[in-house]
């Protein structure tokens, strides 16, 4: 999608993203987010991803569009912090394809910042798999305004642990 | 092997192999998920009555 331009950047986030980390646990859809271009009304459509993937047999199903077997959504970055994680997604290979995921650091700012038990648990997961570069954190939670957020985290989950 | 080790030894595993489990795990939960469909289905329905049956 990227080669025919329908999208520009992109990154794979939330569940599938962190694996690139983590150890598998089970997901029932793929978050991708992908830049689009801003119409002069200032909205950003996904029409011409939907189109794309509807001219190739995919079909639509709720706020999802189902790619192979799974259920794929497509997300504008809403704000600097998502904005930020595609420009500095990394790349990977999937079976010789290349592609573009999230990097640790901002998959566990992204999460401090939805706060949701999930999302703690699973910050709780890279702290454990030494999966996460905490000067790198440090900054990008600086830089968006989470620093006060992650000192409550770290207060109720990770005093006193080894990290 | 431990569970930590376990985890570990998941955790360094190729991003193409993991989402092979990954499609592994989906299947399952997708298989529990309609399992529990189906029972609650099988549960809601309303119960024959003797004479409805005698019918």
């Amino acid at each position: 999608m990227q080669a025919d331009g329908v999208i520009g950047e992109y990154a794979i986030g939330g569940a599938v993203g962190a694996m690139l980390y983590l150890e598998p646990a089970a997901t029932l859809d793929v978050d991708i987010f992908v830049s689009l271009p801003v119409s002069a009304s200032g909205l950003v459509s996904l029409a011409p991803i939907y189109d794309y993937l509807k001219a190739r047999g995919c079909q639509e199903k709720q706020e999802h569009i189902i790619v192979g077997d799974w259920p794929v959504q497509f997300i504008s970055p809403g704000d600097d912090l998502e904005r930020d994680a595609v420009a500095e997604a990394v790349a990977t290979t999937l079976e010789g394809t290349s592609t573009r995921i999230m990097s640790a650091e901002h998959l566990v700012a992204i999460a401090l910042r939805t706060g949701r038990p999930k999302d703690h648990n699973r910050i709780l997961q890279f702290f454990e798999q030494r999966a996460v570069d905490r000067k790198k954190l440090r900054a990008i939670l600086t830089r968006f305004g989470l620093t006060a957020k992650w000192k409550e985290f770290e207060r109720r989950y990770l005093e006193g642990a080894n990290g | 092997m431990g569970k930590q080790e376990m985890r570990k030894e998941l955790a360094a595993l190729s991003f193409s192999e993991k989402v092979k489990i990954l499609e592994k795990l989906r299947k399952r939960s997708l298989a529990f998920a309609e399992a529990r469909e189906k029972r609650k289905e099988s549960t809601d329905a309303p119960r024959e009555t003797s004479k409805d049956s005698q019918e």
